[in-house]
């Protein structure tokens, strides 16, 4: 039996979709990470002085007005750092969350730590819980890994409408490249058609308080509204166990022990449904971050991602009560027909056609460069 | 040292908890089972939950709803809302309750109350009333969400229930309510003067200084919160939270 | 396999949801064959001492009980009202209890002040006494305290065999223990982690 081939530096092997290596034995998602770290100046002064030239754009943009700029937050490490980060550059954010009624009492205890703290204003969108459930449902039933997409969906959509809202253009993200690696499309696409596709194949209710990024609400914020992104931690040096601490000193924020934990939903997603119905573990993303950045070394993050994953049975129970599923029914749910995103009507070829268009946009920060790169480019077969 | 208690009231309308101010306008606020889930992480002392509109629409506990709730709670639950019935009290009992809320009942089914008692005991039972200050300034009791008035005085309706059995009294300013302003001490205090059993305050908190303020001079056993427990605060956005455990120590502190 | 009795009056699913959240099986009975063979029991009790006793010789389960308590001597822990019903008698009625305890209930409203009101109803502390197996590990953990709600208190006559007490205007026994009888006076099953702690001892002995 031949091993796996694994990258020389993180821990992708060659069953990660679009993968490819190179001569040093080094994959693609590295070498793309490397050269967004020399694009962006990550962590140097040159990266500090480019965020700082945005930073003075954004104060005078907002002046006049409640606020600045708005910030996404969850409970979560990277969310709850950009709020210090923010208040510490002299901005005025407004903290917006989205609600998927599946929230754990860390991320909300977290979310009010942290806002009070920094003295931040929050405003939140909460779906319909019977909307929540059905949607999840319907997710379920389509066989795909995107359990959640939804909840990403409706936090971009919330982000963009409570910018418009109180008159903001820039909405800061806290996404970091160096702490979390770049996505492999394959199986964690998320567009606004392909939620609206899946439920409305295998969804019952109307949607009606689900905020859904379409095509044309992209678009809507782009060319009319003009909100652009900022990734302030493309630019900064940055780690999040050096995070985690300064929040805990400062705000009185607790980790919730690994990646999106802080959602019931995400935490299904995590730690169940893709590992058993998929054989997908995403902590490869995160502890292959770490490794790339040489926080840990490369032996250390392999032993890491070999240790099992241990699934909370009290959170399954919890599933199946939310979404009204019997034992049995859930059974079949997680070992029905599966399906890609493929097989249903998203966006991606749209993207595909109109790629120099959004890499017009992403230089212009008005839709995110992660974004271009994730999402204008053919999925290559593996 | 006995705590003083601070319950988390959360209002239920068709299967969703909802938020209303002044006993208007109900604004969603999520989904239950999962925020009962969140208080039960944050082992606040207890938990109470009300139909708000069972009762003016004569209508049964969502009993579904109810069985998914106790399920998720390590501590003590009360539920108010169309307990009309002694048969309606022990069922709810029997699912994991461990004290009912009777509010028109009270006018609607005289002897109610005495009856669970009798057969329960006092402490399961909590009569609620709800008070509006009319224009002339009188404070006056209300039914059926507010909707019905009702003769006697807060302080003489509350002895009343006390001597037909009522093992507590859940006093709500309807006028407050929602408002983030502050309970409404001296009524509360008018009560507490009136009856040997705890009486919980309810309707207006905004900070942990409300809170002390109605127990210090209000003479409240504990406090029910609303809006505080679900809103990050006035006018922000929803936000499940429960005060610090050492703050609410140190604000409060203890009775005995 | 912990058999809580169903004699008509508690709140029984709770304290096997409680049961079952700490990995303990159990199970509710009103059976007299079944709670004859029980090796753990919980008596639970939720109202007045006199319907409780009343209840229990109707239901045709006292001759078991008294089998299983005092001859078989298996564990047996009394919850709040069922702990009241270990004793002798109580100043709530006028029935005896089941006397498998040395002690009396008394009523607080007569002693202490009446601006304490009552029921002595919420979470109040707890302090161990006599040391044993129920409440192994209670005085560790920052401010033990669990969910009280009773017009009533025991007193033991023996002082060894109060194992917690607390205060409320005076000081009472929280918790006792004589031989293989167990009681509390508070919740455990609505006491969070405080009451899976004492559970988790209990499913121990």
């Amino acid at each position: 039996m031949t091993e796996l081939r694994v990258c020389a530096r993180c821990v992708y092997d060659e069953r990660t979709p679009g993968v490819s290596f190179d001569g040093e034995g080094i994959c693609n998602y590295c070498r793309q990470v490397d050269q967004l770290a020399e694009q962006y100046g990550t962590g140097t002064s040159r990266g500090e002085a480019a965020l700082q030239a945005i930073i003075e754009e954004i104060r005078r943009a907002g002046r006049g007005r409640k606020y600045d700029c708005v910030v996404g937050v969850s409970g979560g490490t990277d969310s709850s750092y950009l709020l210090i980060l923010a208040k510490q550059w002299g901005l005025r954010p407004l903290a917006v969350h989205y609600d998927n009624t599946w929230n754990s009492a860390i991320a909300t205890q977290n979310i009010r730590k942290v806002t009070s703290a920094l003295k931040v204003d929050l405003d939140t969108l909460v779906i319909d819980n019977a909307e929540s459930e059905d949607i999840y449902r319907a997710f379920l039933r389509a066989g795909v890994p995107e359990f959640d997409a939804s909840t990403d969906i409706a936090f971009a959509q919330t982000l963009r409408q409570r910018a418009a809202r109180h008159g903001v253009r820039y909405i800061l993200e806290g996404h970091s490249f160096m702490a979390e690696g770049l996505a492999p499309v394959g199986k964690n696409y998320f567009d606004g058609g392909y939620v609206r596709d899946v439920h409305a194949r295998f969804g019952e209710r109307p949607l009606r308080t689900y905020p859904n990024l379409t095509f044309w609400q992209f678009m809507k914020w782009a060319l009319v509204y003009r909100q652009k992104f900022i990734r302030p931690l493309w630019y900064v040096a940055y780690s999040k166990a050096d995070a985690r601490r300064v929040l805990e000193a400062e705000t009185g924020w607790q980790y919730y022990g690994g990646h999106h934990l802080e959602n019931r939903a995400t935490a299904f997603l995590h730690t169940i449904y893709n590992p058993q119905r998929f054989g997908l573990d995403n902590r490869n993303l995160a502890i292959g971050a770490e490794a790339r950045t040489g926080q840990i070394s490369h032996e250390e993050a392999l032993r890491r991602l070999r240790t099992p994953l241990t699934p909370d049975p009290e959170l399954v129970t919890y599933v199946k009560k939310r979404l009204g599923l019997s034992d049995d029914q859930y059974a079949q749910l997680m070992s029905g027909p599966v399906r890609t995103y493929r097989d249903f009507k998203t966006y991606k070829r749209r993207f595909e056609r109109l790629r120099p268009f959004f890499f017009v946009l992403a230089k212009a920060n008005l839709v995110p460069m992660s974004f271009y790169l994730k999402y204008c480019f053919p999925q290559r077969a593996s | 040292m006995l705590r003083v208690r601070v319950i988390p009231c959360l209002q239920l309308r068709d299967g969703a908890l909802v938020k209303t101010v002044q006993f208007k306008k109900p604004a969603y606020i999520g989904d239950p089972v999962n925020t009962v889930r969140i208080f039960n992480e944050l082992e606040v002392d207890e938990l109470a939950f009300v139909d708000i509109e069972a009762s003016r629409l004569g209508r049964e506990p969502n009993w579904a709803l109810l069985r998914e709730i106790t399920d998720e709670c390590f501590m003590p639950l009360s539920y108010g809302g169309g307990v009309a019935s002694l048969a309606t009290a022990e069922r709810l009992f029997n699912m994991g309750f461990e004290k009912v809320i009777i509010n028109s009942a009270t006018l609607t089914t005289p002897g109610l109350i005495a009856e669970i008692a009798r057969v329960f005991g006092t402490q399961a039972v909590i009569a609620a009333i709800d008070v509006r200050t009319n224009w002339l300034g009188r404070a006056q009791t209300a039914s059926h969400s507010g909707t019905r008035t009702g003769d006697m005085t807060p302080d003489r309706w509350a002895a009343a229930l006390e001597a037909e059995g009522a093992g507590e009294i859940l006093l709500t300013s309807i006028d407050r309510e929602g408002t983030w302003r502050g309970f409404d001490v001296r009524l509360t205090a008018s009560v507490t003067a009136a009856v040997r059993v705890p009486v919980i305050a309810h309707g207006g908190c905004g900070t942990l200084a409300h809170m002390a303020e109605v127990v210090q001079q209000g003479g409240a056993s504990a406090v029910a919160v609303g809006s505080l427990v679900v809103y990050q605060g006035q006018g922000l956005g929803v936000l499940v939270n429960f005060p610090e455990r050492d703050e609410l120590a140190r604000r409060l502190g203890g009775a005995a | 396999m912990i058999t809580i009795v169903d004699y008509g009056m508690g709140n029984l699913g709770s304290i096997l949801n409680m049961l079952k959240k700490i990995g303990a099986t159990g199970q509710i009975s009103s059976d007299a064959a079944v709670i004859g063979a029980a090796t753990k029991l919980i008596l639970p009790g939720v109202g007045a001492f006199d319907a409780a006793m009343e209840r229990i010789q109707q239901s045709g389960l006292r001759p078991v009980l008294d089998a299983r308590a005092l001859e078989a001597r298996v564990p047996v822990l009394g919850i709040c009202l069922g702990m009241q019903l270990l004793g002798e008698s109580s100043e709530e009625g006028v029935l005896p209890g089941l006397g498998w305890l040395p002690a009396k209930v008394l009523d607080f409203r007569r002693r202490i002040p009446s601006e304490l009101k009552v029921p002595h109803m919420g979470w109040n502390l707890v302090r161990t006494a006599t040391a044993s197996p129920l409440t192994a590990g209670l005085a560790e953990m920052q401010e033990p305290r669990f969910y009280f709600v009773h017009s009533y208190f025991m007193q033991c006559q023996e002082p060894s065999d109060s194992i917690l007490r607390t205060t409320y205007g005076l000081e009472f026994d929280s918790g006792v223990q004589r031989g293989n009888i167990f009681g509390v006076q508070f919740h455990p099953e609505k006491s969070h982690r405080f009451g899976m702690h004492l559970l988790s001892n209990f499913a121990k002995v």
